[in-house]
């Protein structure tokens, strides 16, 4: 068994609910994340929202993130459980948006120069580089963003909001239009930002069952209830409890692919 | 890039991929032919080519020619500058609510006529020269304010929740994404609307012959029922047109360089 502990509230959403005209999108969503820690491991959380598409993820998204509000509910984030305001959750919408005026080294200063923290021209560049190395982006920091890959400014869109400080990173489909070998250096890259910090959380918002389980340590499974309007949360998977997190080549293991089949089946 | 074989079927399928050489030949032959056939129809009312390019080139070699052509470039550069500026202010204030409604009006200004209002801008203005820039301004901004606008209208929404994400204030992401970000298309609006002002400034310049231009010579020219001298300044002003169309475009490539990444082929 995997040694952990569950500890502090880091976001609690609670009745969340979305309309939309009359049209109920979301319902009753409840969920609460914690700081999940492991003796000698410094590792955030890997949280993911999972159901099929149209069913409100990216809508859910935005609540977490602050730049929507929902019709009713709350999301309450930090130890002191305070509403979330759009800022304080990074965000990486699922086309990749940067800004195309800017260099990658100037969309990545933005993000760093939005931190809070005091820094020389020097230190700031330093602190670029040194990231975008980690990232596998040094040769491209001159470059705009039409002139990369869709992956490569996926990369750029997760360091920028790395770079802006925020512990918890939200990522709307982080795997949908990438080939399967992109794929699994997302995941790698995702882990990275993961070890940053203890208290990282990301929280990934997907239809790509197999790949975003296999990051995960939560999962919750969105979906609607029989004769019930509106998406809502109709499981939670733990697989820390499972044994299925933090393994690295998870997604060749019969009994995980079983579950991938079966949370499949419920979406 | 190594260059595809060209087939002559491409020259007939849409986004056909020809490139750069046939394209300068089929331009070369298009222009050829085209003149071939003015040339072979004209002869009547209409002066050929060859008439056309003498009374040009006797045009070019009078000295009178340059003093108007100054003087109507240096109209329509001054009007466009101040145009261009108001529109960009117009523009720019156009996401805040309070000055939403004045934006909408002065773009529906364009279904307004100067000519009705030529007396009036004539009152308030104190000479020929002011009275022709603020026609021109009047004219040209409506044009200028509709089509940035909707530059500004096709903005990205996501753009906004980035800049909210990276914890800018509205201030920062008005700035960011439409001041910055949309830089480059202001410049391709300018260049798409100079063409109103040369259309504006045979009408304007008429109206105040005293300091000449290229639109005083024109309506000179036709007063006479010369039309080889009135062929000639039309193509004299076509190429400046051209010209600056080209240069226009030369220059946001060099200020605005992400703007060449992205486009067809
Ligand atoms: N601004 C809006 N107004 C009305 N309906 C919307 C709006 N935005 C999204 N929806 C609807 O909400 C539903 C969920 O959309 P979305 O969250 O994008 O789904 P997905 O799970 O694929 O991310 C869709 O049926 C969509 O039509
Ligand atoms: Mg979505």
């Amino acid at each position: 068994m995997l040694d952990y502990k569950k500890e502090k509230l880091l976001l609690k959403a609670s009745n969340i609910n979305l309309k939309y005209d009359t049209r109920q999108i979301l319902r009753d969503v409840n969920f609460e994340i914690f700081n999940v820690t492991r003796p000698d491991v410094i590792q955030g959380q890997v949280i993911s929202l999972i159901g099929r598409s149209g069913i409100g993820k990216t809508q859910l998204f935005k609540i977490l993130s602050g730049l929507i509000q929902p019709t009713s509910g709350t999301v309450l984030i930090g130890e002191e459980q305070r509403p979330v305001v759009a800022g304080e959750v990074g965000v990486i919408p699922q086309n990749y948006i940067l800004f195309k005026h800017r260099t990658i080294y100037n969309n990545l200063k933005i993000g760093l120069a939005n931190s809070g923290r005091k820094l020389s021209e020097n230190e700031a560049k330093d602190i670029i580089e040194d990231h975008a190395k980690q990232f596998d982006l040094q040769d491209h920091l001159k470059k705009f963003p039409a002139q990369l890959s869709g992956g490569q400014r996926q990369r750029v869109s997760i360091l920028q909001q790395v770079l802006t400080g925020n512990k918890f990173i939200l990522l709307d489909e982080p795997f949908s239009g990438l080939d399967p070998i992109v794929k699994d250096k997302v995941d790698e890259l995702l882990m990275k930002v993961s070890h940053l910090n203890e208290e990282n959380t990301l929280i990934i918002v997907s239809h790509d069952i197999i790949n975003t389980l296999a990051l995960s340590d939560t999962a919750f499974i969105l979906a609607q209830e029989p004769g019930k309007e509106g998406a809502t949360i109709t499981e939670v998977v733990d697989l820390m409890a499972m044994g299925y997190a933090w393994r690295p080549g998870i997604k060749a293991d019969h009994t995980f692919l079983d579950l991938v089949l079966n949370i499949k089946s419920k979406l | 890039m190594p260059t595809p074989k060209v087939k002559a079927a491409d020259f007939f399928l849409p986004f056909g991929r020809i490139g750069k050489s046939a394209a300068g030949i089929l331009l070369a032959g298009e222009l050829i032919l085209a003149l071939v056939a003015w040339q072979l129809s004209g002869g009547g009312l209409l002066p050929t080519p060859s008439r056309v390019l003498t009374s040009m080139t006797k045009i070019l070699s009078e000295s009178y020619f340059f003093d108007n052509f100054f003087s109507t470039l240096g109209l329509v550069l001054q009007a466009m500058g101040l145009s261009i500026v108001i529109a960009m202010v117009v523009s720019y204030l156009y996401l805040i609510p309070v000055f939403t409604p004045i934006a909408r009006f002065i773009m529906k200004c364009r279904y307004l006529t100067l000519t009705g209002l030529i007396f009036l801008f004539t009152l308030l203005t104190s000479n020929g020269h002011s009275l022709k820039i603020s026609l021109l301004i009047f004219g040209i901004v409506p044009f200028f304010v509709t089509s940035l606008v909707s530059v500004i209208d096709s903005i990205d929404k996501a753009e906004f929740e980035l800049c909210k994400s990276l914890r800018m204030t509205n201030w920062e992401a008005w700035w960011e994404v439409v001041i910055l970000g949309q830089l480059d298309q202001v410049f391709e609006v300018m260049r798409q609307n100079f063409a109103i002002s040369w259309i504006m400034i045979t009408m304007v310049e008429g109206l105040n012959m005293s300091e000449g231009g290229l639109g005083a010579m024109l309506i000179k020219s036709n007063k006479y029922i010369d039309l080889g001298s009135v062929f000639g300044i039309l193509v004299i002003i076509f190429f400046i047109g051209v010209c600056s169309d080209y240069l226009l475009g030369m220059l946001r490539k060099w200020f605005f360089p992400y703007t060449t990444f992205n486009t067809r082929n």
